[in-house]
């Protein structure tokens, strides 16, 4: 494939790919062109020791759905947060209808009819919908004395009547759903008189439903005259939703295509910029005897909602069970349950058949239990710390590092050069701060750490994130080489084809309970989707009756 | 490097302001003569009150006739010792991430506890030395459990009942007010004085002076007692680097999310901080009991406090606490210099140690001067201003940190 | 007993109306059942705290904590004293009483302090918990300095305080009038600015601002309207309440300023911490606990002067003792999501 140099501009790219440039349907003279709504020409943007946007170009046509594709850090967000004003760019224009603008601040380019929707919702959840659609922007009586909470409620009708909404004005931001939030804060866009729309990956928290909604309501505002640019690094998101499609990668413009003049595989090639493919050696499950094992696991939030309950899990020694599921379904706090960080309101966890359900943390980790968390600025590293100090987190007393309470520093160094080694931490600074790395390093010292505990369980959340495909490939094998080796594993990640390629049986969670418990190999793609979203399948069968029940016998389909 | 800098910086910063601040309010204080500007007498001058304020705690090395044993340094090196007990109490907290604002409540507590535990223990030991090498670590002992037990109850309110530290330690510093001056009254006032103070205890069981280094002998101060304050900060200093609790302290300061997955039980290690803390307050109790006054006073200096200026000027490091305490240590003894040879209230020396917390709060000022002063001086940025650059590495980090998590 | 007391406040939260109405009811059933005097008594102790509550409020809510408020109320006090005193006794100035110039001073000196918190918190990121501890540390230290300078005594001199305005007619009201319409100015202040700062927090679009700014800076900022200016706006307006609580003390109620040790203050700006953690930061609902810990204050006054055999030292920390009660009662009480960060708009 061909391979762009630095500086190819969305035009020769064209001439070389041949594809239909969206400006090719009688715009090409750019801003002048009048149903182009956006068109930013030659942006560059750095950060110190990064060109997050490198002389990129976009045309967006009004009126349309335009999809800004790449892969996580291709600087997709960093090219938004320019037009919408958060950052100034080095060089390079922004027009905003045919006119060229200079946003000093996200108000100028509300001013100018631009709206943004982050991936992080700028909802304030103790307020109620109407006070968040309307804030910063609130009308006025009694000489600006008092809110005018009536006119707000009025215009907040008439625009859920014109685009098909039906949210609750007075509802409480923090008691709706992730879908319903993203409403209002489209609502709150239109609300201030929004002609384009910026949606930073708008599907990463919906249920698969509630994509096929957003869908709608994307379709609904191109009716009304509105133009959507929609940032994804999904392929099929891009291709069925979008009327143009430009992909980033590296912070350049790779090239703006059709939906309907590409496919995915030539997508993805773009995308990453070398052909994909993500394959697993699957040896065939010997299994040992039951390393975890959970029963009736019930877990409430602070409100004292059951945020999981009647989990029942079996993990056996060298077998990897993958949890999937949209994130926020319980996951999160299931395994916070398993490793001790978190009390379980009901049920027993018992571990190489000793009931553990009362043991500390600690007792755990000394017991083998090895846990890549979730979130590794806030759990896995402690920022400030070196690399040095890092590799003990959760070894800080064992013999091996701190005999008799002392810890003693130069084993602790050995083992981290060990590990720095062995997983390509780079650049191998033991003595650098942890925050000073890349996020896909950071991950790779975490895992390290965690996978050279000698554990005989290992929780791995998703593992994989924020690390680079090379990585990807070497945890990959490490975790299968772990299994080998007799360790039960559980898997959680939100990549459908990580977990579905690795794990040897799947849990699908859904609102706290497993829905489903599935052979990865005998389940499509769309049906774990639709398991995801809380609908049983019934051809995957032997789950649905008993679902919730991952029991030793009941989800083996070997 | 950076946070030593940042700390000189605040200092001077202080020393600056209240300088000005001291010019100012002399113009508003009536004296005989002064400095006359545009019809206002300005009766302080700044220059010779830090002069008497620092230099005075030296006891005027500048002058003739010195020598390292005068009364103004026995002074400073006096409330230097106690200042290192008091601010390792407050360093270990916040190295933990907990705000004990009550070391000087611990301190009260713990001093009355060693006060009537010598008291009474008086009475069962032989004197002499041998009753000086029991009645003293008993003493000792008596003030740190009291301290600790007193600093275990915000704690354990911190752990289990979450409330907040902030606020109550400072009402138990008023409660342990309360509670010695009434303990004080019902039983263990000295009948032989007006005073409000418990009985002295035996002379034996002071802490002693080293013969033949004569410090001045109307203040009471012991170099024992010094070098044990600087055995205990080399102490924490090591339970900070080497040992697992430290490890597992520190991490709960920086990162609780990080310690709790690390193994670390959040409860239990607020309770031991704060009992930690509590006892080193007590200490600092102990050694104003046993070297200071040989009895407990109610009117207790505001020693625990200082402890606050002192930790906070230290960055919370145990062996920047040792400086920062001879520093304080200075300014409380220079209070009495600038009482006797100036008009200026003492108070200062409070106003002085507020605004040094609050310089040494807010390092972002002093980076915005470094990097400005750099940038006047040459086109390139220098290593001189070492806060911007490692910043700016956290900023990358957290940025592509936040967009991998996609 | 704790998890039915945060039950309690979650309710508050939730059903504001239905708890104001049943405050109101309880405050009647103690008016009829306690004596006039300890009333009184407790309206006037609870000028300082209600209204430093109030202030604390709008400063937290906005995202930054005011641990210092308690130095405000100390700087205010004494520098309306000093004024007072300046201006002369018993005097007036320009028409205008000097007790209300004394106020006004106070309520700017407290202002300009909680404009160097503010420059420090906002402008140079400092740790707002050390830094309001500093402010407390200077003024502790300031209280006794100016005295010195003015009156040589950390004690400054006497000066007349406010009497007694009789609202005609209102007055004369069943079980409330003599308590709220024949009171001094500092009480119907106090009333006065309860009720603004409900209005202000709560019906106005600085308030949604404010509340905005502390739990999601981001999202006020995304939407156009600068986050600083807020927070700047919320600590100077807690300035003004705070100033108001200690200059209406010290002129309406002590009328002398004590500087030595803890001051005369005593720690009040601290209850007045715990006071509005225990409302839920509802202006009106810390107004109604500041009465709380003003009425064991006056119920221990009331306890030394009728000669009962009680340490006094004990007892004169009681409305202490309470504050920790209450905390651990409350338990952790649920911050803005933003209070205590610094915000800096363009970071991601």
């Amino acid at each position: 494939m061909t391979k762009p140099g630095p500086g190819t501009t969305d035009g020769a790219e064209l001439a070389a790919g041949s594809e239909v440039d969206t400006a090719d349907r009688g715009t090409r003279t750019g801003e002048t062109g009048t149903d182009l709504a956006v068109h930013l020409d030659g942006i560059t943007k750095r950060f110190p020791g990064v060109v997050a946007n490198d002389d990129v170009d976009l045309r967006v046509e009004r009126g349309s759905v335009h999809a800004l594709l790449g892969e996580n850090g291709a600087g997709k967000t960093t090219l938004m947060n320019v037009l919408y004003g958060l950052y100034e760019p080095e060089a390079g224009r922004v027009v905003v209808d045919g006119t060229e603008r200079g946003f000093g601040s996200p108000q100028d380019a509300i001013d100018a009819g631009i709206g943004m929707i982050h991936q992080h919702f700028m909802l304030v959840d103790s307020m109620t919908v109407a006070e968040n659609i309307a804030l910063g922007n609130e009308p006025t009586k009694w000489f600006g004395m008092a809110v005018d909470r009536e006119q707000i409620a009025r215009e907040i009708d008439d625009l859920c009547d014109r685009y098909g909404f039906d949210v609750d004005p007075e509802a409480t931001v923090e008691d709706l759903s992730v879908g319903v939030q993203q409403r209002v804060e489209i609502l709150k866009a239109l609300f201030r008189g929004t002609d384009v729309l910026i949606l930073d990956e708008p599907t990463a928290v919906l249920t698969p439903q509630e994509v096929e909604d957003l869908y709608d309501v994307l379709d609904e505002l191109t009716a009304q005259g509105k133009t959507v640019i929609f940032i994804t690094h999904k392929l099929e998101e891009a291709t069925h939703a979008a009327d143009a499609i430009t992909i980033l990668r590296d912070g350049e413009s790779v090239g703006t295509v059709a939906p309907e003049r590409t496919d995915r595989e030539d997508l993805a090639e773009r995308m990453v910029g070398r052909e994909v493919l993500l394959e697993v050696d699957a040896d065939p499950v010997t299994t040992g005897k039951v390393v975890l094992s959970t029963r009736n696991v019930a877990v409430e939030d602070a409100r004292g909602v059951d945020v999981v309950s009647g989990i029942d899990l079996d993990v056996r020694a060298g077998e990897i069970v993958g949890i999937a599921g949209v994130d926020g379904n319980g996951q999160a706090e299931l395994i916070e349950a398993i490793t001790g960080l978190r009390t379980p309101d009901a049920g027993t966890i018992a571990y190489e058949g000793t009931d553990i359900t009362d043991w500390s943390r600690r007792r755990r980790i000394d017991a083998g239990m090895s846990y890549i968390p979730e979130d590794r600025h806030e759990r896995g590293l402690v920022m400030p710390f070196d690399l040095v100090e890092n590799s003990i987190l959760g070894s800080q007393r064992s013999p091996e590092f701190a005999a008799d309470g002392r810890i003693d520093w130069t084993a602790v160094r050995d083992h981290t050069d060990d590990l720095i080694d062995t997983y390509d931490v780079r650049p191998p600074d033991a003595d650098a701060d942890a925050s000073s790395f890349s996020g896909g390093n950071q991950q790779k010292f975490i895992v390290g750490r965690e996978f050279e505990r000698d554990p005989s369980l290992v929780i791995a959340t998703y593992p994989t994130r924020g690390v680079d495909i090379g990585s990807t490939e070497f945890i990959h094998d490490r975790l299968l080489e772990l299994r080998r080796e007799g360790v039960a594993i559980v898997l959680v990640s939100s990549k459908l084809d990580e977990v579905q390629a690795l794990s040897d049986r799947l849990a699908v969670m859904y609102e706290g309970e497993f829905i489903d418990v599935t052979d990865p190999d005998a389940i499509t793609e769309e049906e774990l989707g639709l398991l995801m979203a809380g609908q049983q399948v019934d051809e995957t069968g032997k789950g649905a009756s008993d679902a919730g029940t991952v029991g030793t016998n009941g989800g083996e389909s070997r | 490097m950076e946070r030593i800098a940042i700390s000189v910086a605040a200092l001077f910063a202080a020393v600056l302001v209240g300088g000005a601040f001291v010019f100012v309010s002399g113009g508003v204080a009536s004296c005989r003569s002064g400095l006359d500007i545009a019809g206002v007498t300005f009766c302080y001058n700044p220059m010779q009150v830090f002069y008497e304020l620092f230099l005075g705690a030296l006891g005027n090395p500048l002058q003739g006739g010195w020598s390292p044993t005068n009364l103004s340094l026995a002074k400073t090196l006096q409330q230097t010792t106690l200042l290192i007990f008091a601010g390792l109490s407050v360093a270990v907290a916040f190295r933990a991430g907990l705000l004990n604002i009550g070391t000087q409540g611990q301190l009260v507590i713990g001093g009355f506890v060693t006060a009537i535990t010598v008291v009474f223990a008086e009475s069962i030991v032989p004197g002499g030395l041998v009753g000086m090498l029991v009645l003293i670590p008993l003493g000792v002992l008596a003030g740190a459990i009291g301290g600790g037990l007193y600093g275990a109850i915000p704690g354990a309110l911190k752990a289990y009942a979450d409330a907040n530290e902030v606020i109550t330690t400072i009402m138990l510093n008023f409660v342990a007010v309360g509670i010695t001056s009434t303990l004080l009254s019902w039983q263990f006032q000295d009948n032989n004085s007006t005073t409000a103070q418990t009985a002295p205890v035996p002379e034996y069981a002071e802490v002693p002076t080293i013969p033949y280094i004569g410090f001045d002998e109307r203040v009471d101060f012991s170099l024992l007692a010094l070098g044990f304050a600087v055995v205990l900060m080399l102490g924490i200093a090591w339970l900070f680097s080497r040992t697992s609790f430290g490890y597992e302290l520190r991490t709960s300061g920086i990162q609780p999310a990080a310690a709790a997955y690390g193994g670390v039980d959040e409860k239990r290690m607020t309770v031991a901080t704060m009992s930690l803390s509590g006892a080193l307050g007590g200490v600092a109790g102990a050694f104003w009991v046993l070297m200071v006054h040989g009895r407990w006073l109610k009117n207790v200096p505001s020693i625990g406090f200082d402890g606050i200026a002192v930790s906070v000027l230290a960055g919370s490091n145990p062996l920047g606490v040792g400086a920062s305490a001879f520093l304080f240590g200075m300014l409380d003894s220079g209070k009495s210099a600038i009482g006797s040879a100036t008009n200026v209230p003492p108070d200062l020396v409070g106003i002085l140690s507020g605004l040094i917390i609050l310089f040494v709060a807010m390092p972002e000022f002093f980076r915005m001067i470094g990097t400005r002063y750099v940038d006047v001086r040459s086109p390139k940025p220098a290593r001189a201003d070492g806060g911007s650059v490692p910043d700016d590495n956290n900023k990358v980090a957290d940025e592509s940190g936040g967009e991998d998590d996609a | 007993m704790r998890k039915r007391f945060r039950r309690t406040r979650e309710f508050i939260g939730r059903h504001p109306r239905a708890a104001s109405l049943s405050a109101v009811a309880i405050v009647l059933a103690f008016l009829w059942a306690t004596p006039a005097s300890w009333q009184t008594s407790t309206l006037r102790l609870a000028v300082p705290i209600a209204l430093a509550a109030i202030g604390g409020i709008f400063a937290e809510k906005s995202g930054v904590i005011n641990i210092g408020i308690e130095g405000l109320l100390i700087v205010s006090a004494f520098s309306s004293i000093i004024a007072v005193y300046w201006l002369g006794d018993g005097g007036a100035t320009m028409g205008v009483s000097n007790l209300w110039w004394g106020l006004l001073v106070g309520i700017l000196v407290s202002v300009l302090f909680a404009l160097i918190f503010a420059i420090v918190c906002i402008e140079f990121k400092a740790d707002q918990i050390i830094a309001g501890l500093a402010i407390w540390l200077i003024s502790l230290g300031l209280a006794p300095f100016a005295s010195r300078i003015v009156f040589g005594s950390p004690n400054t001199a006497s000066v007349a305080r406010f009497g007694s305005v009789t609202v005609p007619g209102l007055s004369e009201i069943p079980i409330v009038g003599y308590l709220l319409f024949d009171t001094e100015p500092q009480v119907y202040l106090m009333l006065a600015g309860t009720l603004a700062g409900w209005y202000l927090l709560s019906r106005t679009t600085f308030g949604r601002w404010v509340v905005a700014s502390g739990e999601n800076p981001k999202a006020l900022d995304t939407a156009g309207v600068d986050v600083r200016k807020v927070r700047y706006a919320a600590v100077l307006l807690s300035g003004v309440f705070a100033g108001l609580g200690g200059a209406g003390f010290a002129l309406g109620t002590l009328g002398t300023f004590a500087g030595g040790g803890d001051t005369a203050i005593n720690g009040r700006g601290f209850i007045a911490i715990a006071t509005y953690l225990l409302a839920n930061y509802h202006p009106v609902g810390a107004v109604l606990s500041s009465f709380l810990f003003a009425g064991l204050n006056s119920l221990q006054t009331a306890l030394q002067s009728a000669g009962y055999a009680i340490p006094t030292e004990l007892i004169r920390t009681i409305p202490h003792m309470s504050v920790i009660v209450v905390l651990v009662l409350v338990g952790r009480t649920r911050l803005p999501d933003a209070a205590g960060d610094h915000y800096e708009s363009g970071e991601d």
